[in-house]
């Protein structure tokens, strides 16, 4: 029996197969003698042994960076770019940020309140929700805050401290505009407020044509119910804007005239200048891309082919447009992009380069269908403040050493 | 679900020749699904917390700056110092400077509705109307914004508050809203 199973011409018996008939080859002295086969490796683990929710396996071990302010309370974590292959972020490593911790909420007590300038003012159930016809979207989401601590200076070992407060993710919910439609908008009406069910009770202001145009009521992110952090039962998703306006555990929704200014749009999503003024309401999320491979913390293993490989995204449009240096800046390439290349989504973009071995850097730059350009470093610091850190888009830098080193520069 | 879509883009096509932009809105309701349970004043007024910037929404009562102190020094001191200054281990920053500058918000309401919808961190929603008008008060009064030892604040007054980094706030363009759509009425 063990034998018939040995010689299943399976995949990965053919490659063993060969490759023991190359060895077997190269070494003269077997010529003309029976190949013999590797020994199998047996049987694995039963269906009873496996889980009912698939785990990876124990060699996959690319995780979050928790980062938390004092209490533990108002904190994060950062997804491991570095890891992600293709243009979605699987669900237990999508970054989060909270505000007061990650509440626990039964969905069946679960409550979505609209009320305001509208004709009916309603509660739904989840069920309620999920009775409406449904939209699934990719789109990435991103913190306003990702980069902010590299500002001043590169700070980040890693693409996972610099750029790992964004993510991608298939969402699936209710269109905001069938449920506003449903109770009927008053003509005047123009903001709509979200509002959370976690114990800082999170709110934004959210402008009624962004509500109107592609924010959604998700409860499914990458084909199953949210995760805990991402909001589970319910969460708005608003495709580009700021994380901080994806309102998670969203409980209510009440429509208005007039913005609120509340705490989190004027104080630390609101991005001083260097005039002194204070930008408010600056929702979208602009052109960025970054290198994800190599990138700072990896070593060139010497000269030779490499893939450059990275992420771009634009919560103003689809990417265009990827050009990359090898050369510090003085010259680029276009970068292939990567199908789907989907609006306000991650796009992977890939590019062939052949290291000569010299101590260089390499960055990345998108175009997004605006025609809006990623700035530099120089261009950014002109529009904000050294408080300034939101929003941070700049071009990234990696420096490789002669040595392969990589680490991560400003110039 | 083709009659459906028909209908509302000749209705959108009417309603955005004859009036406006922000009519289109109110024009798609026009079908209804009918799922969900309507809500009545008493169920809303449970849940509708949030205040504006015209003060609508600020419960009644009112607090002054010594009620204010009191309670700043048992509910808030820890976490945000005794003078205001922040406490790193606990996550907090200075209400003095940066983006935590009391001084700078628009308007007080952003402060009232901040701190009676998160605050305190470990027992949110747990102040009365009183202590969050006094405590109100007594940030106002410690940031400089106001001078004024006996302040009491209540609904009215509060609204009335003109803070003075209100002008300095700009909008982004890209909000499609203009400084002139966001001034006060």
């Amino acid at each position: 029996m063990k034998n018939i199973a040995k010689l299943k011409p399976n995949r990965r018996n053919f490659i063993k197969a060969s490759m023991a008939t190359s060895a077997a080859l190269l070494s003269s002295t077997s010529l003309g003698q029976e190949t013999i086969l590797e020994p199998s490796r047996g049987p694995g683990r039963t269906i009873m042994e496996m889980g009912y929710y698939g785990d990876r396996s124990e060699y996959a071990t690319e995780a979050r960076l928790k980062g938390n302010r004092g209490t533990g309370l108002v904190g994060g974590s950062l997804t491991p770019l570095q890891n992600m292959q293709g243009m979605i972020t699987p669900s237990g490593l999508h970054f989060e940020v909270h505000h007061s911790g990650v509440p626990d909420i039964d969905p069946s007590e679960h409550k979505l309140i609209v009320h305001g300038l509208v004709g009916d003012e309603k509660v739904f159930t989840m069920e309620d929700l999920m009775r409406f016809p449904a939209k699934s979207h990719f789109h990435f989401l991103e913190c306003a805050g990702n980069g902010m601590g590299e500002w001043m200076s590169p700070r980040g070992q890693n693409v996972q401290q610099t750029h790992g407060l964004t993510s991608c993710s298939q969402w699936t919910g209710v269109p905001l505009k069938i449920i506003l439609n449903e109770l009927g908008v008053r003509g005047d009406a123009k903001w709509i407020l979200a509002e959370g069910d976690d114990g800082a009770r999170m709110a934004r202001s959210i402008p009624m044509w962004k509500a109107m145009d592609d924010a959604i009521l998700a409860y499914a992110q990458n084909g199953e119910f949210l995760r805990p952090e991402q909001g589970f039962p319910l969460r708005l998703l608003v495709p580009g804007f700021e994380g901080n306006m994806n309102v998670k555990w969203l409980h209510r929704i009440e429509v208005s005239d007039t913005p609120w200014w509340t705490h989190h749009e004027v104080t630390e999503y609101a991005d001083p200048r260097p005039d002194d003024k204070i930008r408010a309401f600056s929702f979208i999320m602009e052109g960025r891309s970054v290198i994800t491979s190599p990138s700072a913390g990896m070593k060139l293993n010497g000269p030779g082919f490499y893939e450059i490989s990275g992420l771009a995204w634009s919560g103003a449009g689809t990417v265009k447009q990827v050009q990359i240096s090898t050369d510090k800046g003085d010259s680029w390439t276009d970068a292939q992009l990567e199908a789907p290349v989907l609006p306000k989504c991650h796009t992977r973009f890939r590019m062939p380069w052949t290291w000569n071995g010299q101590e260089t850097t390499i960055m990345s730059r998108s175009t997004d269908d605006t025609g809006y350009t990623q700035p530099t470093y120089s261009e950014m610091y002109k529009l904000q403040g050294p408080i300034g850190m939101m929003h941070n888009n700049a071009i990234q830098n990696w420096h490789i050493a002669q040595d392969g080193e990589i680490t991560n520069v400003r110039s | 679900m083709f009659a459906r879509n028909t209908k509302i883009v000749i209705t959108l096509a009417a309603v955005a020749a004859s009036i406006s932009i922000s009519a289109i809105y109110k024009a798609t309701a026009a079908e209804k699904y009918g799922f969900g349970r309507s809500l009545g004043e008493a169920e809303i007024a449970r849940y509708d917390s949030d205040i504006h910037t015209n003060g609508k929404g600020l419960p009644s009562g009112s607090g002054n700056v010594e009620l204010g102190r009191e309670t700043f020094a048992l509910q808030c001191a820890l976490c945000h110092g005794e003078n205001l200054e922040g406490v790193p281990q606990m996550g907090a920053r200075s209400m003095h400077e940066g983006r935590r500058d009391i001084e700078k918000l628009p308007y007080a309401s952003s402060l009232f509705d901040f701190i009676r919808r998160s605050m305190p961190l470990t027992d949110p929603g747990s102040l009365s109307s009183e202590e969050t008008y006094g405590l109100v008060a007594y940030l106002l009064n410690e940031t400089g914004v106001t001078d004024n030892p006996n302040l009491t604040l209540d609904a009215k007054s509060l609204a009335d508050i003109k803070m003075p980094n209100r002008s300095n706030f700009i909008i982004d363009p890209a909000s499609r809203f203009t400084a002139e759509d966001l001034e006060d009425k």
